[in-house]
């Protein structure tokens, strides 16, 4: 009764369940057995293979755009656990909880495991003869498809994966890859191209003194949280930095902040323009700043900023006092300042600070102008999404090819993406794992996890230099029947471009060629193999490039004054989302670990919560775990009050990332969605969704459940010592041993 | 441990712990500094010990219930006093909580069985195979950082293919056993046993626990107390914290280092560094 | 150092066996408690291996036996918590050198496994709790390599005399107290010395 039929791809899962079930056996098996546990051994392994003994391999992090460089622990075949890889200046050899669960993504029990084609209502398995049949039928050799009649939308994608579907595009005349993120960073990229010519400076964070920050949470969301996170490490030690953060809600960076303002939702320009008028009483830059913009800085005195802001009239005078004592000195604006219709000159006047103060080269710089901007991220936004949405709505768009996001799940209501799939002919999905938009395809291709295949990532935020971030499989494919997108892109090409692309039996093999072509860019003197092996035993390729220099000038801004919302009766709260750096826009629910992860504000774990400030839930008699329903002019969501002191007291906020119905086990029928109560309000520069504008009415249901939170009866010390806090002048950092990385 | 064994060894193990010089002839004292300044509250090393030391997953229902196995677990405080403030104006108190691997610990008094002792290292074991939870030990720990197995994670936690992801180093804990923090004793053993086939000592830096390694900030710093010239021990001796006393005496006011509970008298082998706040800001 | 996924992860496979019995079965010896070949208590029960190895004939000392050294063929047991099974491409580097048993069923059998690349299956003999972590590296490199004794005497603290058996057994009573009971004894530190300590005495050291 030989059987073949388990073959050898099947053998190594065969190996890491019964290898696993021991160890999972744990206080099972407690005696001394004999004979009841098998041995295989290795046929023929690489020398350096030591059952019993962790081998590292690099890769790049791809659970944000970070670009972190990781190292994986590899046992008898299985990858274990994430490390940062030291020779990225990205991670520094560190590692967040986000990039840790990928382990999570890769062994999801909701795994994609075949191919799946629409037979009526519902997706049914078939084999990948049959799925490539389809997929050539409708875009191979003989596709007449063409233009806009085409649409591949993904997510942030940058690298080789990048260009390759670009070109799989251009094969069909088209070049509509539409990019979409739903926490898109669009219109900050704009104001900084506004102000500083350029999309995304560098943050010098540990050369400021002071840093103010308007709502940026650089420590939890921002473009690079492990590097900031490193760089605000340094920022801490000798000469000790300051922080100020001024925001509706306390993100993770306010709640490290020596000084947190909680400031009406969208009058952060208002207060910048305060700021930068206080500043003019001072002699060094009373005549440095050009008399027109003088001028125009006249109305916004401290009395009328506070009175529109709702920050202390004396605050303002003695927040640009500081700003002028400690040079340098950085202030950034971020989401919760730019989600708004003025979001773009909220950003532009909070940017004029650094002009004044002229931190230009000091603690922001240009990126390094780099050799392959090709492979430089396509950054999401929203109009994208809505401008493909009308095509579809108009039945122009004949094909939809989706990676990388999840529109169902994370388009405002508004924008009734899903409902209008149903028009478009045919869908297909690339995924490792079901979700709300993949379920509504016609197609769903699984593809390998991160952890499995080949790439390259060109991070869109390039901290140092610039680094070329080579992604390598840290384990063999855990399911026989998925393919890498690589694979996919490259068989469609041969049949639309057989003479380009047979040179490439697969996908490694067109990116070996493509990172070796790029060896001279590295000035190394190897073989093409020796250059290909070094590039994935580091994992990254860096090119040590200086900063570009930032040219902007004072007089180019054009001031407009944000206008505070009026208070309006029939939604009395501003409603602010607030973004878990782990679960960010909800594509990371389904990973148990960090579902389990509480949030650092409130600790909250497994739910959604509504923050209210516990002066206006007194008022309301508002207790925690009454379940409110959040109602605004488009929809209405219901959860858990939490009483948070760190958020102003005319808002409340709500977290994203929850409320998924079709996202497997861990994130299915946990919380709700704000996403789908988020107003059409649109920045009125780029057009993109104002997040942070939204108003809503707060109801009491009269129901009340238990709070699924992490602390304890009291959030007070009372008195135990547990955090002692320490007065800046009275610590001696220069006195003390300390330990930074880099 | 055997009858003989400890019958030998009676005086050593009666002795009150810590004492003066206690580690100074020993090779390894593992203890650690946590700089709270430093500390951004953002989870990581949560994460990273559940990769490392195949902590549970334990769900909605049982989180709810306080049964979350977080061996470090970021605490997080809004201010001293007894009234809520209007606006935590200088941000949030973290404070990362985890096994204070006690010299003089209260939990190792009154485990039944014996199955939380002492090592030579100075941590505080816990041998599941001895576990019959009792749950003493959690009771009387005044850091609250023992967790109990409610239920048979085993065959919950892992639904197939997570179980491909435990580490094979660190022991499945199944229903009715306590566990806790073990300074990641895996990697602690793997690298003693390392550095003894090479006749030397771990060095310093030489291996660091799964928290220490991720922490974007490296708040925290692990190391050997019993080799002067170690990181950790130089921490220990600028901040002038002394192991074995209860009441540190500092010549300098204001150096940050300070051990919760102290005055408990449980000589906790972990240094906070004071958080620090600009107050002119 | 070559990094790429296809050099590292090894081609494995599982088949299950023809149970047809191709070679005339050694003798195992009888239940447990009886006399193995080696003098010792047979503790364990027989366990029935896809291929009868017989560690006589490679490791014995006797007339027509090969008195290879344990670790030859055990290689990983100097390096790491887990002495491995031997991988197959160590057995046919000698067999296929060696004609004059090519046609034996049991060599035969060897070489199906090594045309298919697919390992064998064999059976842990020497298995502990899941709670206890055994490590084969220090106890090698402390009485072989410092102590220069024997190495079938060092390996046999723990397997018995595997030497002188056919497919091994277990003969030792592996248990706690077992494992105690020498970790107690005083050790020299190295061959040339009269230094003697013992074996460390930290739950840790074992369960973690």
């Amino acid at each position: 009764m030989s059987s073949n039929k388990i073959d050898r791809r099947d053998f190594l899962r065969v190996l890491g369940i019964s290898g696993a079930a021991a160890t999972l056996a744990g206080c099972g098996n407690t005696s001394i057995e004999s004979g009841a546990e098998l041995v295989e051994s290795y046929v023929q392994p690489e020398d350096f293979v030591v059952p019993g003994v962790g081998v590292y391999y690099a890769s790049t992090c791809t659970q944000c755009g970070s670009g972190c460089g990781i190292m994986g622990r590899v046992r008898e075949g299985r990858i274990l656990k994430l490390e940062g890889n030291p020779k990225s200046a990205i991670s520094g050899g560190k590692i967040c909880g986000l990039g840790q669960a990928g382990v999570q993504m890769h062994y999801n029990p909701d795994r994609l495991t075949k191919p799946m084609l629409r037979e009526g209502d519902g997706l049914k398995v078939v084999s990948w003869d049959k799925a490539m049949g389809v997929l050539n039928a409708r875009l191979g050799s003989k596709s007449t498809l063409s233009g806009q009649q085409i649409a591949f939308l993904t997510g942030e994608i940058s690298g080789h994966q990048k260009v390759l579907l670009a070109n799989f595009l251009e094969s069909f005349g088209s070049t509509n890859h539409v990019v979409y993120d739903a926490l898109s960073p669009v219109v900050g990229h704009g104001a900084n191209k506004a102000v500083y010519g350029v999309e995304q400076p560098v943050l010098q964070i540990d050369k400021a003194r002071l840093i103010l920050s308007f709502g940026n949470d650089f420590l939890g969301t921002g473009p690079s949280p492990v590097r900031m996170a490193a760089q605000y490490a340094r920022f801490r030690k000798a000469p000790r930095g300051t922080l100020i953060q001024i925001e509706p809600r306390m993100t993770l960076t306010g709640a490290n902040a020596d000084r947190w303002y909680a400031i009406r939702p969208g009058t952060e320009g208002v207060l910048a323009l305060g700021l930068a008028h206080s500043l003019l009483q001072h002699p060094e830059f009373a005549h440095s700043i050009p008399q027109e913009l003088a001028a125009a800085l006249k109305p916004y005195d401290k009395e009328t900023v506070a009175e529109i802001t709702g920050i202390n009239a004396d605050a303002i005078p003695h927040m640009a006092s500081l700003l002028w004592e400690k040079s340098p000195s950085l202030v950034i604006s971020g989401p919760s300042a730019e989600g708004h219709v003025h979001g773009f000159s909220n950003a532009t006047a909070i940017h004029l600070l650094n002009l004044i103060l002229d931190n230009r080269g000091k603690t922001l710089q240009g990126q390094a102008n780099h050799p392959f901007p090709q492979l430089s991220p396509a950054f999401g936004s929203y109009t994208a999404l809505a401008q493909l949405n009308q095509a579809m709505s108009a039945g122009k768009c004949e094909a939809l090819l989706i990676m990388g996001c999840n529109p169902a799940f994370t388009a405002p209501t508004f924008v009734p993406f899903a409902n209008n799939m149903g028009k478009v002919p045919f869908k297909v999905a690339f995924t490792t794992q079901l979700d709300e938009t993949s379920r509504q395809c016609d197609l769903v291709l699984p593809i390998l996890s991160p952890l499995e295949d080949f790439g390259t990532h060109v991070a869109g935020y390039q901290p140092a230099g610039v680094e070329l971030m080579i992604q390598q499989p840290l384990m063999e494919k855990l399911y026989p029947e998925t393919r890498g997108i690589g694979d996919i892109l490259i068989d469609l090409l041969k049949q639309r471009k057989p003479d380009a692309y047979k040179a490439f039996p697969d996908y490694y093999a067109y990116l070996k060629t493509a990172v070796v072509k790029a060896k001279p860019v590295f000035k190394v003197k190897e073989s093409d193999d020796d250059f290909w092996e070094d590039a994935l035993r580091n994992g990254v390729l860096r090119l040590d490039l200086p900063p570009a220099p930032i040219d902007a000038r004072v007089a180019a801004i054009k001031v407009s004054a944000p206008q505070a919302t009026e208070m309006g009766m029939q939604y009395p709260f501003y409603f602010v989302p607030s973004v878990k750096a782990d679960l960010r826009d909800g594509r990371h629910a389904n990973l148990p670990w960090l579902q389990e992860s509480p949030d650092p504000m409130t600790s909250v774990a497994w739910d959604s919560w509504v923050e209210i400030h516990p002066t206006t839930a007194t008022q309301m008699q508002i207790r925690e775990g009454d379940i409110l329903e959040v109602q605004s002019a488009t929809g209405s969501v219901r959860a858990k009050a939490y009483l948070f002191p760190g958020i102003q007291p005319d808002t409340v906020s709500m977290p994203v990332g929850q409320g998924h119905t079709g996202y497997g086990r861990y994130a299915d029928g946990i919380g709700a969605n704000p996403f789908k109560i988020l107003d059409p309000n649109f920045d009125e520069q780029t057009g993109e969704l104002a997040m942070y504008s939204t108003r809503v009415i707060i109801k009491k249901t009269g129901e009340n459940a238990k709070m699924i939170k992490d602390e304890g009866p009291t959030t007070l010390q009372q008195g135990r010592k547990l955090v002692v806090t320490m007065a800046a002048d009275q610590a001696e950092l220069a006195k003390e041993i300390t330990r930074v990385t880099q | 441990m055997s009858l003989s064994n400890l019958i030998k060894n009676w005086s050593s193990l009666r002795v009150k712990r810590p004492y003066e010089g206690q580690y100074k002839d020993k090779d390894y004292k593992w203890a650690m500094v946590i700089d709270l300044d430093a500390c951004t509250g953002c989870n990581a090393c949560t994460t990273a010990c559940y990769a490392e030391n195949n902590l549970p997953v334990v769900g909605k229902e049982a989180f709810s219930k306080g049964q979350a196995m977080h061996w470090i677990r970021i605490e997080r405080y809004w201010g001293e006093g007894d009234a809520l403030p209007k606006f935590p104006e200088r941000g949030a108190q973290f404070l990362p909580m985890l096994c204070q691997q006690c010299e003089s610990a209260p939990c190792e008094v009154v485990c039944p069985v014996g199955a939380t002792h002492h090592t030579p290292d100075g941590l505080n074991s816990q041998v599941y195979n001895r576990c019959i939870g009792s749950r003493y030990c959690s009771a009387n720990c005044p850091y609250k950082v023992r967790y109990f197995n409610w239920w048979q994670y085993p065959e919950r936690a892992w639904p197939n293919p997570l179980e491909q992801q435990l580490n094979p180093d660190v022991t499945v804990r199944s229903k009715g056993v306590m566990e806790k923090c073990t300074f990641c004793v895996q990697r602690l053993v793997e690298a003693k046993n390392r550095a003894r086939t090479e006749g030397r000592k771990v060095e310093d830096g030489e291996v660091t626990t799964a928290c220490a390694q991720a922490c974007p900030t490296s708040a925290i710093t692990f190391g050997n107390l019993a080799d002067s010239k170690s990181q950790v021990a130089k921490m220990w001796e600028r901040q002038q914290i002394d192991l074995a006393k209860d009441k540190q005496e500092k010549s300098d006011e204001n150096m940050r280092g300070y051990r919760i509970f102290e005055d408990l008298r449980t000589y906790p082998s972990i240094v906070y560094m004071e958080r620090i706040r600009d107050l002119q800001a | 150092m070559k990094v790429h996924i296809k050099n590292i992860l090894i081609w494995l496979s599982l088949c299950c066996f023809c149970s047809a019995a191709l070679a005339e079965p050694f003798v195992q010896g009888g239940p447990i408690g009886s006399q193995t070949d080696d003098g010792f208590n047979a503790l364990g029960p027989v366990v029935e291996q896809p291929i009868e190895f017989p560690h006589k004939t490679h490791a014995g000392n006797g007339p027509g036996q090969m008195n290879i050294n344990c670790m030859y063929c055990h290689t990983y047991a100097r390096r790491s918590n887990v002495s491995g099974i031997p991988r197959l491409d160590k057995c046919i580097g000698c067999h296929k050198m060696i004609e004059s048993v090519r046609d034996k069923p049991r060599i035969k059998k060897l070489f199906e496994y090594w045309e298919k690349k697919k390992p064998i299956p064999w059976k842990k003999v020497h298995d502990l709790p899941d709670f206890v972590r055994f490590n084969h590296e220090r106890h090698i490199q402390r009485f072989y390599f410092r102590e220069h004794r024997p190495v079938r005497e060092v390996c046999g603290y723990c397997h018995g005399d595997v030497g002188s058996m056919n497919t091994a057994r277990r003969v030792k009573a592996l248990s706690m107290g077992w494992c105690v009971s020498c970790h107690q004894k005083e050790h020299l530190e190295n061959a040339s010395t009269t230094k003697t300590s013992n074996g460390p005495n930290d739950c840790w050291q074992c369960h973690k």
